[in-house]
């Protein structure tokens, strides 16, 4: 038996501590059950409940988990499909998870269309210092947000949540190894890096709006300087990454089959100031019918072009007057269509029939769970209506240069042949080890050490976030394999016969010269990767690097430590 | 007399023809890698990663021959277009995997969809100007490697001709690598020029063991400190080998099975590159040098006799 004094060795309680660490930071719970909230559809039956949308770089297993609903246990995504199925809309489901228990109110399907590259702008109040005026002015500045709307599908009863198999550890599996869908977005035109910046938190919003949560979206820039946005989601096809997020919109308002003006050019003026635009007085917030939600009625001006009020007026001339709550309205609404489908309609004032009005008044509400969220969302809603009239669209269409979709089951397929693969490969390495030396004494440090490399690293991975993908597993292979070269260095250098000639500090000083620079080699020749083709490999340089600086910096000196301890009492 | 010892006799005798042949077997394989060049233009053939097309993997219900596969689908279209097995680490036959330079593959996706029974269907699709620039910037990638690499190298060991060696042997350790590649009809994608990336890393490992032993240790004739390095050395790349082999035939993956291939060859070649080629002229560099004191403590000798 090994002598417990090893543990003296301070290289080796710092290996077991960073190895605890790891653990820690893995989380490994192989018995955890049930179907985690990876993403809340914002306003959907979830939401509403109080689920709340975790973050996408929250660590996996801190996500919530469905345990149950209706009290059916649920463990995986078989059986919550089966449990939805026996909901009805409209009646009240309990809905355990690892957290609490919500009340929620099922709902007909909904998806968010996102207006194409329509959005709008919020004020953000930056301070700055005026030299005439001698005093600091407060400067707004308008930032840009897209706009959505609710599609219903009235043939699927639905909570509002994606969900997924909870996790068994903190790790994170790259889309080649869970499915989904990866692109390479290209602007048709080299962009400012304000222009750039601008674009991304559109995508973003677009995909917060989507409500789903693994996603990245990573702005790179290749050796060449070319610019890309790469976007990762998990679980999504290559159709609605086309759809949703990388098309571009054509926005048009008609009345019956009339187009009355287009989103851009007909518009020469849309009022943002208080006077003519914000939540309506004349229609107060109110509750809905049910009593659930408020409600929130917004107003704003628009001028238009001389065209386009000729056109209403066509339009308009014939329909009839109807009163509603009080108001008086045109039998028809204004549609607004965003790449020829519906997204919203809109009540036309009495007053505009026939006539060639250049001035309109255009409406529309919010609604929220209290009146200030009722309050806030419609003016968020006015706000990205406002931003489609005077844009029309995003100002750079968007390329596909590289898609990439992996179904869930072929990734399961890759994960287990990883595993596999893993294991032989470990037990290959271990058994050229073994011939080698014939000495159990030292293939045993050599496997415990390959396998605290392989932990660590991963625990490293799981601690930054990392998605481990097919690449960033050759990375691992590639940094234990360096890791057993250089145990074996300094198993042989201990073993050398010449012991009389050099002491146990020389030799070690020469192992790790060897060490050291066949480290600085490795890292030199992986440095380019983490930066060409746009970034596609640079899981692979970054798990070797955190591979090979592991062995390097942690499990090699232990391992050193260990080893001239077994062998010095194998001498006596 | 033990292993060691006739080892040692052995290439002390037979070094320089030792060094003689592993020289002329990697300028075969250079000369096939410009001869290949010469004949079509381009080093190695390019994946779809680099020179842009589509990858279609498909999963089946029920199998089907490839060879049909590829007359049926092929008829589709004029560009490239190859059909080639698709299976599990265990070697269970799951579909086909279609390569092809087409850009937009949505007709040969709904002509898979009806004609055969699939589980899933996978598209990847680069296109062509990303493909190039990938190319490009690999080689680049790869060219800042080499540099930064030679750099470590020299600043590590200060002396020119050793570190030369060193390099020069990862440089033929990736040209064996590469003409294996060239000769057993492999594309090589953006992740195999990762693999070539690595190999750099990789290869010089064994080479500065070498030279440390043979350079730095204090004890034994030089041929020995070589003997005693290779002992060492010979397992490490062994293990590497048994790794990325089995690592080779247990991966269904494209990405995994070209990174290990290009490994796997670049490691084999490592053996006669480190320990014939390096050693040999790391012999010899040491030898010319023990002379060159050699003499010089002679004209000392001789000039303190006449002083």
């Amino acid at each position: 038996m090994v002598n417990l004094g090893i543990l003296k060795s301070g290289r080796i309680i710092f290996l077991l501590i960073v190895l605890a660490l790891a653990l820690v930071a893995i989380y490994p719970a192989l018995w955890n059950e049930g179907v985690a909230i990876k993403g809340v559809v914002k306003d959907g039956p979830a939401y509403e409940a109080g689920i709340a949308q975790p973050k996408a770089t929250s660590a996996p297993m801190t996500r919530e988990v469905i345990k149950s609903i209706n009290n059916i246990p649920i463990r995986n995504m078989e059986d919550y499909a089966a449990a939805l199925k026996t909901l009805a809309v409209n009646t009240t489901a309990q809905l355990k998870t690892n957290k609490k228990t919500y009340r929620i109110v099922p709902q007909y399907k909904f998806d968010y269309v996102t207006l194409e590259n329509e959005s709008t702008y919020e004020n953000r109040t930056t301070q700055l210092y005026n030299k005439t005026l001698n005093m600091s002015v407060n400067i707004t500045e308008q930032v840009k947000v897209p706009k959505r709307v609710k599609v219903y599908d009235t043939s699927v009863v639905d909570l509002g949540l994606s969900v997924y198999n909870a996790p068994k550890s903190n790790i994170k599996m790259g889309l080649d190894l869970q499915g989904g869908t990866r692109a390479l977005l290209e602007p048709a035109y080299e962009l400012s890096q304000e222009q750039f910046d601008n674009l991304i938190s559109v995508l973003e919003e677009r995909i917060n709006v989507y409500g789903i949560g693994d996603v990245s979206i990573l702005p790179t820039k290749d050796l060449e300087g070319k610019q890309y946005i790469k976007i990762e989601i998990a679980g999504v096809t290559e159709e609605d990454v086309k759809n949703f997020i990388v098309s571009q919109g054509k926005f048009e308002a008609k009345i019956g089959n009339a187009t009355v003006f287009a989103g851009g050019t007909d518009i020469t003026y849309v009022c943002k100031s208080s006077e003519c635009s914000g939540i309506s007085y004349q229609e107060p917030c109110g509750k809905t019918a049910d009593g659930k939600q408020w409600v929130c009625r917004f107003r704003f001006s628009i001028t238009i072009k001389p065209e386009a009020a000729q056109r209403q007026a066509e339009a308009t001339k014939n329909l009839d007057v109807i009163s509603m709550g009080g108001q008086q309205y045109l039998s028809q609404k204004i549609d607004f269509y965003l790449d020829d489908v519906l997204v919203d309609s809109l009540n036309i004032g009495a007053d505009l029939k026939g006539r060639a009005a250049t001035d309109i008044e255009i409406s529309g509400s919010g609604a929220g769970l209290t009146q200030a969220e009722a309050i806030n969302d419609a003016l968020n809603n006015m706000k990205r209506l406002q931003t489609i009239l005077i844009t029309g669209s995003l100002p750079v269409k968007l390329n596909i240069v590289q898609i990439d979709t992996i179904s869930p089951t072929l990734g399961k397929e890759f994960t287990r042949s990883t595993l596999i693969l893993a294991i032989v490969a470990s037990i290959a390495v271990i058994l050229v080890v073994f011939i080698k030396y014939r000495e159990i004494r030292i293939v045993i440090p050599i496997a415990l050490t390959l396998f605290a490399e392989i932990i660590i690293i991963l625990g490293v991975a799981a601690l930054i976030g990392w998605n481990i993908d097919l690449p960033s597993i050759a990375g691992i292979i590639v940094a234990v394999g360096t890791g057993v070269d250089d145990q074996i260095v300094i198993t042989d250098e201990t073993l050398r016969k010449e012991v009389a000639i050099l002491s146990w500090k020389e030799r070690f000083k020469r192992a790790f010269f060897i060490i050291m620079t066949a480290y600085a080699t490795t890292v030199a020749s992986l440095v380019p990767l983490l930066f060409a083709g746009a970034g596609m490999l640079k899981g692979f340089a970054i798990t070797s690097i955190i591979g090979v600086s592991v062995g390097v910096f942690i499990t090699r000196p232990a391992y050193a430590a260990l080893i001239e301890r077994i062998l010095k009492e194998k001498r006596q | 007399m033990s292993f060691k010892e006739k080892y040692v006799r052995f290439y002390d005798k037979h070094y320089k023809k030792l060094l003689f042949a592993a020289i002329v077997f990697f300028a075969i394989f250079a000369g096939f890698i410009v001869f290949n060049y010469i004949k079509t233009g381009e080093l190695f053939q390019k994946g779809v990663s680099l020179k842009g097309g589509s990858i279609i993997t498909v999963q089946l219900n029920k199998l089907v021959d490839v060879e049909k596969v590829q007359t049926e689908l092929g008829k589709l279209t004029t560009e490239e277009f190859n059909v080639r097995e698709f299976s599990s680490a265990t070697g269970d036959k799951l579909g086909f995997i279609v390569e092809t330079t087409l850009q937009n593959v949505s007709p040969v996706v709904s002509k898979i969809k009806s004609d055969y029974d699939v589980k899933t269907i996978n598209v990847e699709t680069v296109g062509p100007k990303l493909g190039q620039s990938f190319f490009r910037q690999m080689i680049v990638a790869i060219l800042i490697a080499f540099i930064l690499m030679a750099l470590v190298v020299f600043v590590s060991f200060r002396v020119l001709l050793p570190s030369a060696y060193i390099i020069l042997s990862a440089v033929v350790d990736i040209l064996f690598s590469l003409a294996m590649v060239i000769l057993l009809n492999v594309k090589i994608s953006a992740a195999g020029i990762a693999a070539f990336l690595m190999l750099i890393g990789y290869s010089v490992d064994t080479d500065i063991l070498l030279t440390t032993r043979v350079l730095k240790a204090r004890e034994g004739a030089t041929s020995e400190r070589i003997y005693n390095a290779m002992s060492t050395g010979i397992v490490m790349t062994l293990a590497a080998m048994a790794a990325t082999g089995i690592a080779y035939i247990a991966t269904p993956s494209e990405v995994l099975k070209q990174i290990m291939m290009i490994l796997f060859f670049g490691l084999m070649a490592d053996l006669p590159s480190t320990w014939f080629q390096n050693a040999g002229l790391l012999k010899l560099y040491v030898e010319k040098k023990q002379k060159l004191a050699e003499e010089k403590a002679e004209e000392k000798e001789e000039e303190e006799e006449n002083g």
